[in-house]
């Protein structure tokens, strides 16, 4: 109640000032999170189970002890680099749906990298194993950005096509050419990586975090102070206009898939060197889909998208423990999800009830990029 | 309008108390465990009191396949020998070792982990916690270890008396397999066991069988599909559809049901009773007999006989149900000499395949 | 570019979908002769096509109903999964299939209000709504389905009298369940009603120029909510396919995707329902193909290089056809009154 208190009494000095700023851009995402547990509360009790000790079981299992914060930002991370690469698309007006795709990828490449050099030291192979799975990512980002600009073949069937085809080829590549051939070994998956090329955890905090909040900071200051993304910007809020401004439209829209898949690759990179230790079908699952959401709940800024994407995964990384605890089923936590995503983008409901003021914010309106050009 | 107004406002104020609360309640058990050993509840830390954990594949515990199977034999213990069970179900194969973890650190004395794909972290895990019994379902070992016992099944040899069955009922000539992937080798084994077994009894057989299309997320949890390619294989003249691969299975088998005259046949456990959409077709299921494998493993740890490495399931047909008045005493007879055979391992299965 | 719009509208329409007409050609050509050389065989897998493109269909005509009318749906993989699962629970509760069809549908009307709600009164951006939909479908079906809850029958063909002899076409268009029939003649309902009806007119008008709609006194807000009312409807009965046509049963996340490919059919037929209907049936035949493969074995190649067959077509036709697919104009854009 005090930030209230204080934003009332406003405007006699900068810091107060700054207060209201911060109070009227975080009160929202605060109460949407808040109101959304509260109807999964409702949910919760409907259907026979203990609110309270299963949210109390979540935030144990997701911050409860430093393995469980250290297991938190380890899920956390892909997200971040799959919300940076749908995030980033929106930038200009695309629908990037294929981040699953361009992140399996980079999760494979880095695997090929880590497991087939040896002899590198540690930070040059860790490196190179992350450049190649970002450059594998990039590359399969590039494809439905050319298509898009040399045939006119619409951005988002192209990507929900190539994530399937990207499922496929990985599978066949884990199961042939690159399957692990240890002795005893049945299962389709790479051999494990070399140590010289993990990204690992300092005490306790996983180093591909570190990774992602440094390309999160990264995204947001070429977007914002570069000329690459003030025109990748102009794109997105209208081609004609930006075709008019001399900005080359087909270029700027390849570029921007080819970064897209990029981030995606990195985050499917991290996964292989930071978590699996090697590329396994059936370990990435879902994280290119999440991505729409988290770049969603962050509404497309860059920096947003980090606690966008730490929300998300807290909730995955308290689900098992709240099962364990609680006995209650984890799709409880999707419920959430959506709703939280409902009334951060819903915010005039929440602002009605708690009578704030809008913060002056750009306004978000993504699907203004469907296919125009 | 005003009310609302309250009612929200209420509403929000019960959710801030609800949040308020929470530190509270979740420091508790935090250090709990640290400093007092609870007295009241049963702790299975305790060594009076006997825990089994199972964590499941990626998928569902009632998933009506070999997660519910193996639940199966944990809940049997909690009958017969009084254990405290629970179970967690994954949802990101990342998450195989924290779970294990989780029971782990409550205590738990058996852990059951289910799937092939969790082999790797249940063996890591045994490593860590040598006090611990683990009954990996599906897991082979390739060397042993004291406090781990792999329970696998000769699919092949389920799958081929599957396949004899099948070869024995077509009329048509033409039988057919609707599959989950091949990227798990259980499924790959039912597949070569039941064309092997088809071909033993019946030469001029032909046999049409697909993997879905999919990745391994979607392998198992299309049943539209496995319907609508079971259909395509009716279409195609085939008048018996082994279906295996969870719902993708499940979708195959309900589809044959809608035809008359048709047979199925389920995979892993009877499926009479996990799947009675199916009965009209369902003349039999390819059972690797997982919930009494667990029962007997975890009911051996409680006794002091756990056995480590690999410990053999059972393999078998499911009774015929209603069909049994259908199934000729010839074909039964046919059934059983191949049955021997194949435990006396005098047939060939085509699996694993020898190159 | 030269307006093609001013020509003759047959002219026009051909110029349009000159690749579609070849494309249809060869493809009716191929048909004829495989027929020819396997009768059964082709049946079966054209068969297949037409059950595989059901659900996409009725999911793209969902979608282009709403885009139509400027809203923007991704929801539509939510909508069919949760109409699906209260189709299943109906028919569970009741036994009855014609009460558990409505449900269903009535819970995809339900779906579409909930998503005009957000993108027309609340203004939400429409991706977001959408995605809400399909993230509370996965959750809320997850967490109430139950095991053990059975199905009582599912929806059965029936045959269209003398209809159904006819070789190939008779076996595989009139010998269908009543929802693929249902897809079929909204393929063309929906067609009339776009394009030979005021109501259609209104619809696009408010889809391409709002503005000008509301200044001639059509209510922007109220065709909105309309058609993406209509479309959660027939959403609703793609997601009823599933569990009481094509199934006979509900399972977690059953539609595995549908909903999405849903979409790149309904943007493949650039937002036309003749069209989407054409990108659906090319999904399903290269689907069905891709099985057919796998069923005569003994072809050389990892399967999974069959497995991705259909969505590699799918990208070497679209590219191949070319012409940018342009959505109506207003399309995502929320409408404020002045």
């Amino acid at each position: 109640m005090t930030s209230e208190q204080s934003s009332k009494s406003s405007s006699r000095n900068g810091s107060n000032h700054l207060l209201k700023r911060v109070w009227y851009s975080t009160s929202v995402p605060v109460f949407a999170v808040l109101l959304a547990l509260l109807i999964g509360a409702i949910i919760l009790l409907v259907s026979g189970a203990d609110p309270l000790q299963a949210y109390a079981a979540l935030i144990k299992g997701s911050f409860g002890n430093t393995e469980a914060l250290s297991r938190t930002l380890q899920k956390t991370t892909p997200l971040i680099f799959s919300g940076l690469a749908v995030a980033f698309a929106f930038k200009a007006g695309l629908f990037n749906i294929g981040a699953q795709g361009q992140l399996l990828f980079g999760a494979i490449v880095a695997a090929v990298l880590g497991f087939g050099i040896h002899g590198l030291p540690a930070v040059l192979h860790a490196s190179l194993a992350l450049l190649g799975g970002a450059f594998a990512g990039a590359l399969f980002g590039a494809i439905p950005g050319a298509l898009k600009t040399y045939t006119g073949a619409h951005e988002v069937i192209t990507t929900i096509m190539l994530n399937y085809i990207a499922i496929n080829i990985t599978d066949y590549l884990a199961d042939g050419p690159w399957k692990d051939m240890t002795p005893g070994n049945i299962v389709a998956r790479t051999p494990k990586i070399l140590d010289t090329a993990r990204i690992p955890s300092v005490a306790g905090l996983p180093l591909g975090f570190l990774i992602a909040l440094i390309f999160s900071v990264v995204t947001w200051w070429l977007l914002r102070k570069t000329t690459i993304g003030f025109e990748i910007r102009t794109v997105g809020l209208n081609p004609n206009a930006a075709k008019y401004a001399g900005i080359k439209v087909a270029k700027t829209i390849i570029l921007t898939m080819v970064l897209s898949g990029l981030l995606a690759g990195i985050g499917g990179a991290i996964e292989t060197q930071g978590v699996v230790g090697r590329y396994q079908p059936g370990f990435n699952t879902g994280l290119g889909f999440d991505g729409i959401t988290i770049a969603l709940l962050g509404k497309t800024n860059p920096i947003g998208v980090i606690p966008a994407a730490l929300i998300v995964g807290a909730m995955k990384a308290g689900s098992s423990q709240m099962q364990f605890s609680a006995g209650v089923a984890k799709e409880i936590t999707d419920v959430i999800q959506a709703l939280i995503l409902f009334f951060v983008a819903a915010d005039m409901i929440v602002r009605w009830l708690l009578r704030i003021r809008a913060a002056e914010e750009e306004k978000v309106t993504l699907s203004t990029g469907w296919g125009q050009q | 309008m005003k009310k609302l107004y309250l009612i929200l406002v209420f509403a929000l104020l019960a959710s801030m108390l609800l949040v308020a609360c929470q530190p509270k309640a979740t420091e508790a058990p935090v250090q709990e465990p640290t400093k007092v050993p609870e007295p009241t509840e049963e702790s299975c830390s305790s060594p009076d009191v006997f825990c089994v954990g199972l964590v499941t594949d990626v998928g569902e515990i009632d998933d009506k396949s070999f997660n519910q199977s193996a639940w199966g034999g944990v809940q049997q213990a909690a009958d017969e020998l009084g254990a405290k069970i629970n179970y967690i179900e994954t949802k990101d194969a990342k998450d195989y070792g924290a779970n294990i973890d989780l029971f782990a650190k409550d205590g738990y004395d058996v852990i059951v982990t289910v799937g092939f794909a969790l082999g790797e972290a249940t063996g890591m895990a045994a490593d860590q916690y040598p006090d611990i019994k683990f009954i990996g379902v599906d897991q082979f070992q390739g060397e042993a270890k004291p406090n781990l016992s792999g329970l696998i099944f000769p699919e092949d040899k389920s799958g081929y008396m599957a396949g004899a069955l099948a070869g024995m009922l077509t009329k048509s000539n033409v039988i057919a397999a609707v599959l989950g992937t091949d990227l798990v080798p259980p499924v790959v084994a039912f597949k070569e066991g039941y064309e092997a077994g088809a071909a033993y009894v019946n030469p001029d057989v032909k046999i049409i069988s697909t993997y879905h299309p999919g990745g391994l997320d979607v392998a198992f949890t299309d049943p539209e599909w496995g319907a609508t390619t079971a259909k395509q294989a009716i279409d195609n003249g085939a008048d018996v559809v082994f279906g295996a691969g969870g719902k993708t299975g499940n979708g195959a088998l309900i589809e044959v049901a809608s035809h008359d005259g048709l047979y199925c046949i389920g995979v892993d456990t009877d499926q009479w009773g996990t799947v009675p959409e199916a009965h009209p077709c369902l003349v039999s299921s390819a059972m690797k007999l997982i919930t009494p494998g667990v029962f007997n493993l975890v009911k051996m740890a409680k006794d002091g006989n756990f056995p480590s490495g690999n410990y053999i399931g059972e393999f078998g047909l499911a009774p015929f149900h209603d069909f049994d008045s259908q199934i000729s005493q010839e074909i039964k007879d046919k059934l059983a000499q191949i049955r021997q055979d194949l435990l006396d391992d005098k047939l060939d299965t085509g699996f694993p395949p020898e190159d | 570019m030269y307006d093609l719009r001013t020509a003759a509208p047959w002219k026009y329409f051909f110029r349009r979908w000159k690749g579609v007409f070849i494309g249809g050609i060869i493809i009716f050509l191929v048909i004829i002769f495989s027929y020819i050389k396997n009768s059964a065989v082709t049946e079966a897998v054209l068969a297949s096509a037409v059950r595989q493109s059901t659900p996409l269909i009725l999911g793209a005509l969902c979608g282009l109903l709403g885009e139509r009318a400027a809203v923007i749906n991704i929801g539509i993989e939510g909508q069919m999964l949760l109409a699906a699962f209260v189709g299943f629970l109906f028919n569970v509760w009741t036994g009855n299939l014609f009460l558990a069809v409505l449900a269903g549908v009535g819970m995809g009307a339900l779906l579409g209000l909930l998503l005009a709600f957000m993108s027309v009164t609340l203004k939400i951006d429409q991706i977001i709504g959408g995605t809400v939909i399909n993230i509370i479908a996965i959750g809320l079906t997850g967490y109430f389905y139950k095991v053990g809850m059975t199905t009582k029958g599912k929806l059965q063909p029936i045959p269209l009298g003398p209809l159904a002899k006819i070789p190939i076409i008779g076996t595989v268009l009139f010998n269908n369940p009543p929802i693929t029939y249902a897809a079929i003649v909204l393929v063309f309902l929906v067609h009339y009603i776009l394009f030979h009806t005021r109501w259609g007119l209104r619809t696009r008008a408010v889809g391409e120029h709002p503005r000008a709609a509301d200044t001639l006194g059509i209510n922007v807000y109220f065709m909105r909510y309309m058609n993406v009312i209509a479309g959660g409807a027939i959403a609703g009965l793609g997601g009823v396919f599933l569990t009481l046509e094509a199934v006979g049963s509900f399972e977690r996340v059953m539609t595995n995707g549908r909903g999405f490919v849903a979409l790149a059919v309904m943007i493949f037929g650039k937002w036309t329902p003749l069209g989407s209907w054409g990108a659906a049936l090319l999904f399903g035949l290269t689907s069905a193909i891709q099985t057919q493969l796998q069923f005569g074995g003994k072809v050389n190649i990892p399967h999974q290089f069959i497995g991705m067959l259909p969505y590699l077509l799918t990208i070497v036709v679209l590219a191949g056809l070319g012409g940018r697919a342009r959505p109506p104009a207003a399309d995502g854009i929320p409408y404020e009154k002045e």
